[in-house]
């Protein structure tokens, strides 16, 4: 059969050729493009997961945990596979819209990799969703560590908080993956390098679906290195008893600081935020009101709200007018007679004090007495001294936004009011009032050097056994001569209400002028009155005079203080008494 | 006896369903491998029985087989409730009918073909093309396209092996690559005057109308119907020609076959150590797609020995059936030989994401007890066929 012969052959042909053609593609495919498969293959099953660090911890000056970890649990979607059911399952469990959930997951570009939509969920979420995990393709939830402050808002201004890094964030900082947290403010911004720790990383396989199915072996996975532990000079239980002296106050500033290194015990700021809220992640309306809110919580009255000093800064006149010598201890001036006339302006005091010395005008805080000795030395004089001891410059401390203040000199005058500022301005400034601004904690860097015989630290709140000084360069007659006027404040004049019983205090009572309101009550003291272990100092807004509001609280601090010293030493060294009776 | 049958049809098809057995067991673990074992052995019974049965018996029941087959097929469209309604519910066991149909087909086409001494004209086709389109328009309204395309290959390689002349055959069939070249201007009018300067050079009145009015008619009316439809209602036919159109996006089933077939390289990633199937990135891997994971596990040397069993079992049906005196099991041997070759190819086509998805399965290798059955009863006529070729 011919046609049979014919037929056989195409036939037979048809096959060798549609099995070659199989074969070459295949060539192709293995071969050629074997490589690649090989890699997509790789990653189809292989993914990178980074684990979250714990952040190092912040410790107080003993050792108290002031920012810890905590174990939380979040939920988290993979965009390629999950479906609109699941996603409106989901969103019914954590009471959120739909639409929020992806537009919170959209900043992942690949959807394939899983997205944290929210952190922090309830044990109830958790076990709605874990309870049909199995049906929710596209969904996972895990546990991860959370930030978490035990003292909540008393150590918010200091410590700060962190929050979940914005997009912004990522720009700028290298080694955050989307989902993680970062400091925002104070220490945890500060420190946010060190708190941080290392992402461990994880090689998971996971089926088509992307759900987890086991760890790979042939990669080995690194474990994520935990943040360093700050341990800071942050003294929790003085804070706690500071909280309690300025209850009855709706805003006040709190500075305690060590003079002798500049370690800082006590940052309070009032009115505060609880930081734990941040963790749990915020909507933008409770967001907006926190900042809108009119006794500003956010803000840390310490280090970034600046304040006229007030009286509190007539020592510094007076340091001024010592060391230039251009006025004596026992120089008098013009008596006070309650009111002070220059040119066709009427400059008051407080008080009708009579003639005073040096020592007199600081202990009875009288305004006349430095009108006429600001005017005496000159603007230059103050502003050089004035500058020296830190004033109009950020004192250097460990925290971020940190406000320099104002401290006017001539320049700054004729910037702002032309070549035809008055003498008016400097005996403004004299009595610390007008245009000089400064934060209680430069405030307070500021009294260091009368408590510490003429040096200026810079202030720090993690712990450091060396501290970095500013010389002053005033002679230590100077400053002692000071230092005793400020005894004598406490002891018999203006700042009275300051007294501890058993030692010396010295200190200085200050009313800040607002012109928006009541004044500011300023103090700032230290004691012992030798070899200061403890300086003060407190601002309470809107309240009126210093004297009678917050040299009290002053006061108060410092003998707890030193009573916590005095307990802490006896526990450490046992009375004399005992050492006898073991003898 | 066993010196006059072919054994290369015995160890090749053994072989290959060996390594399904393991394929099936490396894929869907040791549940569906037993199964598949289950259905080997009842498959190798039917072989062995029918290899008893002398052809011309086969001759003679012929009708009865196909208007079963027919009736089985038309039962489950009336009867199943799943859908697509693929499957028959008999006792403990599901059938696929179609699988049987194609078997039923090969004998009654062999049947009719064989009644047949000339085949020239157009009108000598009628019948053949009733015979395989019946059950082929069944097949596709179950709906299972996959299936039903089988049809085509069988009655065109059946009936070139009756004598019909192949330009014949290209002619009647060509409204079908008109239908599909209608969907781009270009490609239709480039095959159409292609087509016309072709017939026009053969001379043949008959052919060049034909040719000219049915291409003309599919060509036209095609673009019409499809653009009178509505925009869902074409989605649904697009997924219908592509069931496995799946909502992970654009062919995620054509793009994991690559990859597992591509991955295996040279040799392949050992056996049972493929990470495509295991993690379930391949859909229908220890069906449909078993030959991705053998690519994988086994590489290209896999393939070629796999790709080379099937060609020599085609080539030595090919043999058969051109050594076989008896016209009806010679055009019955190639019958079986279009349907295991044509099914194999696009199976292993569409694995390599060389032509489109369509639910194939891989003769005597994907997992499944209808197909598994249908074609060692093939087999087993074959054998039988083998064993009396010299007879007329």
């Amino acid at each position: 059969m011919d046609d049979r012969v014919v037929a056989f052959k195409i036939i037979r042909n048809l096959i060798i050729f549609l099995a070659a053609v199989l074969v070459v593609w295949s060539m192709k495919l293995q071969i050629i493009e074997g490589r690649k498969h090989l890699r997509l293959s790789e990653e189809n099953r292989i993914r990178k997961k980074f684990n979250p660090a714990p952040r190092g911890r912040i410790l107080d000056r003993h050792g108290i945990e002031i920012a810890n970890t905590r174990p939380g649990f979040y939920a988290a979607i993979v965009r390629a596979t999950i479906n609109q059911e699941n996603l409106n399952t989901l969103a019914r469990i954590l009471n959120m819209t739909a639409s929020e959930i992806i537009e919170r997951s959209a900043v992942e570009k690949n959807k394939y990799n899983p997205v944290k939509i929210a952190h922090d969920i309830s044990y109830e979420q958790l076990s709605l969703i874990e309870e049909r995990l199995d049906l929710l393709a596209g969904i996972e939830v895990g546990a991860e560590p959370l930030r978490y402050y035990p003292y909540g808002k008393l150590l918010f201004h200091v410590i700060g908080y962190v929050g979940e890094i914005t997009s912004q964030e990522m720009e700028r900082e290298s080694g955050y993956i989307l989902g993680d947290y970062i400091g925002k403010m104070g220490l945890e911004r500060y420190y946010e390098k060190i708190l941080q720790g290392t992402h461990g990383i994880e090689y998971v396989e996971v089926d088509a679906r992307g759900k987890e199915v086991g760890t790979i072996t042939e990669k080995r996975s690194i474990p994520p290195t935990a943040g360093i532990d700050l341990l800071t000079t942050i003294d929790i239980a003085l804070t706690e008893s500071v909280a309690v002296y300025l209850k009855d106050y709706e805003r006040a500033a709190c500075v305690c600081l060590n003079p002798q290194n500049g370690g800082i015990l006590v940052l309070y700021s009032k009115p505060g935020v609880d930081p734990n809220i941040f963790t749990h992640g915020m909507s933008s309306t409770e967001w907006d009101a926190l900042l809108r809110d009119p006794t500003a919580p956010m803000y840390d009255r310490t280090t970034m709200s600046c304040y006229p000093p007030g009286s509190t800064y007539k020592p510094f006149v007076a340091l001024a007018a010592l060391d230039a010598k251009m006025s004596g201890e026992e120089k008098r001036f013009e008596p006070c007679q309650g009111v002070y006339r220059l040119g066709r302006r009427d400059f008051r005091c407080w008080k009708k004090h009579g003639s005073l010395d040096l020592d007199g005008a600081i202990v009875n805080s009288c305004d006349i007495y430095f009108y006429q000795l600001g005017r005496l030395i000159g603007i230059d004089t103050i502003a050089d001294r004035s500058s020296r001891v830190g004033f109009g410059r950020k004192t250097g401390i460990d925290l971020p936004n940190e406000k320099q203040g104002i401290l006017p000199d001539r320049l700054w005058f004729e910037k702002r009011y032309g070549k035809n500022w008055t003498q008016g301005h400097i005996f403004n400034l004299s009595i610390g009032q007008g245009d000089i601004l400064t934060s209680p904690l430069q405030l307070a860097c500021a009294y260091s050097v009368f408590a510490n015989g003429g040096r200026i630290p810079i202030p720090h709140i993690i712990h450091r056994d060396d501290t970095t000084y500013f010389d002053t360069n005033f002679s230590s007659e100077t400053i002692e001569a000071i230092r005793r006027s400020l005894a004598g404040v406490v002891d018999r004049g203006t700042g009275t209400w300051a007294r501890v019983a058993g030692v010396e205090v010295c200190g200085k009572t200050g009313t800040s002028q607002n012109p928006h309101g009541e004044d500011h009550a300023l103090f700032v003291g230290f004691a012992p009155a030798e070899n200061a272990e403890i300086l003060v100092c407190v601002v309470v807004e809107n309240i009126g005079h210093g004297g009678s509001h917050a040299a009290p609280v002053t006061g108060k601090i410092i003998r707890a203080y030193l009573n916590s010293m005095q307990q802490q030493l006896s526990a450490i060294n046992p009375r004399p008494g005992q050492d006898v009776e073991e003898d | 006896m066993l010196r006059k049958i072919d054994t290369s049809i015995i160890w090749t098809t053994g072989v290959l369903s060996l390594l399904g057995v393991m394929m099936i067991y490396s894929t869907g673990g040791a549940a569906f491998m037993v199964r598949q074992i289950g259905w080997l052995a009842i498959s190798v019974i039917a072989a062995l029985a029918f290899f008893r049965i002398p052809p011309r018996v086969w001759l003679t029941i012929s009708p009865i087989i196909y208007a079963t087959a027919l009736i089985f097929v038309l039962a489950i469209l009336f009867k199943s409730d799943v859908y697509p309604k693929r499957w028959l519910r008999l006792g403990g066991l599901s059938i696929q009918p179609s699988e049987f149909a194609k078997f039923a087909t090969v004998l009654m086409l062999a049947y009719y073909l064989a009644g047949r001494k000339r085949m020239q004209n157009f009108k000598d086709m009628i019948v053949p093309t009733i015979i395989a389109g019946l059950p082929a328009m069944l097949v596709f309204v179950e709906p299972d396209l996959g299936a039903a395309q089988i049809f085509l290959p069988i009655l065109i390689v059946m009936a070139y092996w009756a004598g019909m002349p192949g330009l014949k055959i290209l002619i009647l069939f060509s409204p079908i690559i008109s239908a599909l070249a209608s969907f781009s201007i270009y490609a239709w009018v480039t095959y159409i005057t292609l087509l016309m300067i072709f017939l026009y050079f053969r001379r043949q009145l008959n052919d060049l109308i034909y040719g000219f009015v049915s291409n003309s008619l599919m060509g036209l009316t095609m673009p019409l119907l499809w653009n009178s439809l509505k925009v869902y209602q074409q989605n649904r036919i697009l997924a219908f020609f592509s069931p496995w159109l799946d909502p992970k996006g654009m062919s995620w089933q054509i793009i994991q076959s690559r990859i597992a077939i591509g991955s295996g390289r040279l040799l392949g990633k050992g056996f049972l150590s493929g990470t495509q199937k295991k993690l379930e990135f391949l859909p229908e891997r220890h069906t449909d797609f078993i030959f991705s994971c053998l690519g994988e596990e086994f590489g290209l040397a896999g393939i070629i020995i796999v790709l080379g069993l099937y060609a020599y079992l085609c080539h030595r049906l090919l043999l058969l059936a051109e050594e076989t005196r008896n016209r009806f099991s010679s055009i019955v041997v190639s019958g079986v030989l279009a349907w295991i070759g044509y099914q194999t190819f696009i199976n292993v086509g569409m694995t390599m994401g060389l032509l489109p998805v369509t639910g194939v399965p891989l003769p005597f290798m994907s997992y499944g007890g209808s197909a598994l059955l249908a074609c060692f009863m093939a087999i087993g006529l074959c054998l039988a066929i083998s064993r009396t070729k010299m007879a007329y």
